[in-house]
């Protein structure tokens, strides 16, 4: 990361050596290198404030139950084991909780991007009035603090029979996630030319094989981002989970419904365990993240 | 727009996300209203003495609260010619009526429900003499005759509720009791006897009880709001609350800002770093909860950090009744980790909607960063900041599991903690005071929006006057 100064490009049209030229471009050059060297400074920095914690927990997921325990703590799993993640996943109930957590995120995902496609392509595609309304309305909703909403549909789930349901979770994270999933998809129709979907209609397809054809294999690669984005936010979803379930919990729900009851080693494992998809995730999406959040200022 | 020519695919294409949002957003919050303002409940009247009729009433306690036993009285009322007698329990309980206040009276024992905590096993012959049957049933054959004050053994309850019709005068289940006794001459009999021809000693009943039943009532009330206001944790949950947001949102504008310029001064690597900035976005509060519980708990990262440069010889509990200063910082700190992300991609989209040759221009003037970002980039970014504001105000008041994780929940509370305090049926259990606290939540996300569309539509009022 110090060869800041070859990342600098050269001028352009002959190879000159700093000291070569007059005092106050050298100044002028030494200063931009300095501010380029302190830019890459602040960047490392930043990355070190987000990794340094995720390292930490992962170390001690991946320590030896004695290490867990000591102190001072070490800061690289060595020896490395996975005895203290193994006895987090052999805890009672948390592989039938990762298995609902799974089911629920893949149903949210599932009803989630089935409702949104259609409103966000009629946003992206068609003037009609309504719209700014429609818009304006989602942009305020996805503003609201939908979670707490699980308490009044608790009620409401308990007297219908539907409380402490996977399914059930499922309807409410759908609602949880269904603001943001329109928008995106929407900003991610925007992308795709008009031009192209004209083109096919010139030559005889219908609107909707239109659509089939040609919008939607080029948007996919954008909606299945935003699904992936959905899904990491089922999974992580707390309060609705722990408020809709009782016997059938989540893996969050469990987890923060136990933590009084367990000891550190399951809270280690279990953070950490909990962050994993995060990080692969994040990875495939990152390229949409100002598609998903860019629409929300305009 | 032409009635004609109105497309209503749109429409349609819009109908599933609306009928969702109705059914999963607009409703619960009317339920919500419901909850926290209607009281939709059955009320016991506690009398001031065990007499149904002429006794003045002292208190009201809702279905579902718990009681605490403090007397039992039986009442016995002679029927049909004296034959007959019907024996009521009246149970004296004190519990917290809605409003709050501790109210004690009598109550049937049928409208409250206390468990036996052990039935008793003894009983004597009440009067005359008790004929022994084979079975169950007044027609079954006599097989004994027991005299009055026998003691018996009960062996065998029978609640079948066999109804007897003595010339239509009594309409009554029966209860029947399989008995053994000693006769006079010592011999040991067994046989059926129906209950009310024994006297049982009463059953020992537990000393709390729960209220099962009322006269039922359907009204607005401001309790559930009262209880809230007035609970003890309220105050605590309101100010913890505040000060977060207060101490949480300028680091992480300042934060998110530095970190998207960076993103913006294309680096080499910037990709990567992207990815790095961007991975608290998936990171739940819980997880995020526990990574600072790492670092904070007492034989944690930050006290095995300061061991080792000598500072200190002993852990030092960070997290504690007596140090709710650092469960603050413990939570400010994870929050400012997890959720700076959210407001950066916010600023980096910001950035990328200004027109490059602004930026450009104030360089070849060469204005210093700082003037450049007072004079240029902040005013342009300004929509966008207001967006991220508001979304992290309100976000920031729905925190959570990140104290639960840190502190338990206890010893420092936020409003969404409470609302799943009252909620919990492990704990308060009482529905409508959670749904209060949703209630306050959403009106004070509300407000919050409200006031800083305000503060700054008059900062442009007074920028365009000025």
């Amino acid at each position: 990361m110090t060869t800041t100064p070859t990342t600098h490009p050269a001028p352009p049209i002959t190879r000159v050596r700093v000291r070569d030229l007059p005092i106050e471009q050298q100044r002028a050059i030494r200063a931009r290198r300095l501010r380029r060297a302190g830019t890459y400074a602040v960047a490392i920095a930043i990355a070190v404030w987000i990794l340094l914690p995720i390292w930490l927990i992962g170390t001690l997921a991946f320590s030896t139950p004695a290490d867990v325990r000591s102190y001072p703590k070490q800061i690289a799993p060595i020896p490395f084991s996975t005895d203290t993640m193994e006895f987090f996943l052999n805890a009672q109930g948390v592989l039938p909780a990762t298995r609902n957590s799974i089911v629920v995120a893949l149903l949210t995902l599932a009803l989630s991007t089935a409702i949104a496609a259609p409103a966000g392509y009629a946003i992206a595609r068609y003037f009609f009035r309504g719209r700014d309304a429609f818009r304006l309305s989602i942009l305020a909703v996805r503003a609201f603090p939908i979670v707490i909403l699980a308490v009044p549909l608790a009620e409401t789930f308990r007297r219908l029979g539907m409380f402490d349901e996977v399914y059930s979770v499922a309807l409410m994270h759908t609602a949880l996630t269904l603001p943001t999933t329109i928008l995106v998809v929407s900003s991610v129709f925007a992308s795709v030319p008009r031009e192209l979907e004209e083109a096919a209609k010139v030559f005889g397809c219908s609107a909707f094989q239109a659509f089939l054809r040609v919008a939607l294999p080029l948007a996919l690669p954008g909606v299945a981002a935003s699904a992936i984005f959905t899904f990491v936010m089922s999974w992580n979803e707390v309060f609705a989970s722990v408020v809709l379930t009782l016997e059938n919990r989540t893996l969050p729900a469990l987890i923060l419904y136990n933590l009084d009851k367990s000891g550190d080693p399951f809270k280690f494992a279990g953070g950490f365990f909990m962050l994993v998809p995060s990080l692969i995730f994040i990875f495939f999406v990152r390229r949409y993240l100002f598609n998903m959040w860019g629409q929300i200022t305009k | 727009m032409k009635f004609r020519n109105m497309n209503w695919a749109p429409y349609l294409l819009l109908l599933p996300s609306f009928i969702y949002l109705m059914l999963f957003f607009a409703w619960p919050m009317v339920q919500a209203l419901q909850l926290a303002f209607r009281r939709d409940s059955q009320i016991l009247p506690l009398r001031a003495e065990p007499a149904v009729e002429d006794a003045a009433i002292t208190g009201e306690l809702e279905r579902g609260t718990t009681v605490e036993l403090l007397d039992v009285m039986v009442v016995e009322t002679q029927r049909a010619g004296g034959l007959l007698s019907d024996r009521v329990f009246w149970l004296e309980v004190a519990g917290i009526d809605p409003e709050g206040e501790r109210v004690s009276g009598w109550a049937l024992r049928g409208d409250v429900f206390v468990a036996d905590a052990s039935r008793s096993s003894r009983g004597t012959v009440r009067s005359g003499v008790a004929r022994l049957r084979a079975g169950p049933a007044l027609d079954a054959e006599v097989i004994g005759e027991l005299p009055q004050d026998t003691e018996v053994a009960l062996l065998e309850w029978d609640r079948s509720g066999q109804r007897v019709a003595a010339g239509g005068l009594l309409q009554k289940p029966l209860t029947w009791l399989r008995v053994s006794a000693e006769t006079e001459d010592g011999e040991v009999v067994e046989g059926w006897l129906e209950r009310s021809s024994l006297s049982i000693q009463d059953t020992e009943i537990s000393s709390t009880g729960r209220v099962q039943s009322g006269r039922g009532s359907k009204e607005w009330t401001l309790d559930y709001v009262k209880r809230m206001v007035r609970d003890a944790r309220f105050d605590d949950a309101v100010i913890t609350s505040i000060l977060l947001v207060v101490l949480i949102l300028p680091v992480q504008f300042v934060l998110a800002i530095i970190m998207a310029l960076v993103l913006q001064s294309q680096l080499r690597f910037n990709s990567l770093f992207l990815y790095l900035y961007a991975i608290p976005l998936g990171i739940s509060d819980l997880a995020a909860g526990l990574v600072w519980y790492t670092i904070f708990t007492q034989t944690g990262y930050l006290n095995s950090f300061l061991q080792s440069l000598g500072l200190i010889d002993r852990p030092f509990i960070f997290i504690s009744s007596a140090h709710k200063e650092w469960i603050i910082i413990a939570i400010v700190l994870a929050e400012i980790w997890r959720a700076t992300s959210l407001v950066m991609v916010i600023v980096v989209s910001g950035l990328q909607a200004i027109p490059r040759d602004y930026l450009e221009a104030g360089e070849v003037f060469g204005a210093s960063l700082w003037q450049r970002l007072r004079h240029i980039i902040l005013p342009l970014l300004k929509p966008s900041l207001q967006v991220a504001l508001i979304l992290r105000t309100i976000l920031a008041f729905q925190v959570f599991a990140v104290v639960v994780a840190i502190s338990g929940g206890d010893v420092l509370t936020v409003l969404a903690n409470e609302a799943y305090r009252w909620y919990d049926i492990g704990s308060y259990n009482n529905k409508n005071v959670a749904a209060a606290y949703s209630g306050f939540i959403m009106l004070l996300s509300l407000g919050v929006a409200v006031l800083y569309l305000r503060t700054i539509r008059t900062q442009e009022e007074k920028e365009a006057a000025g």
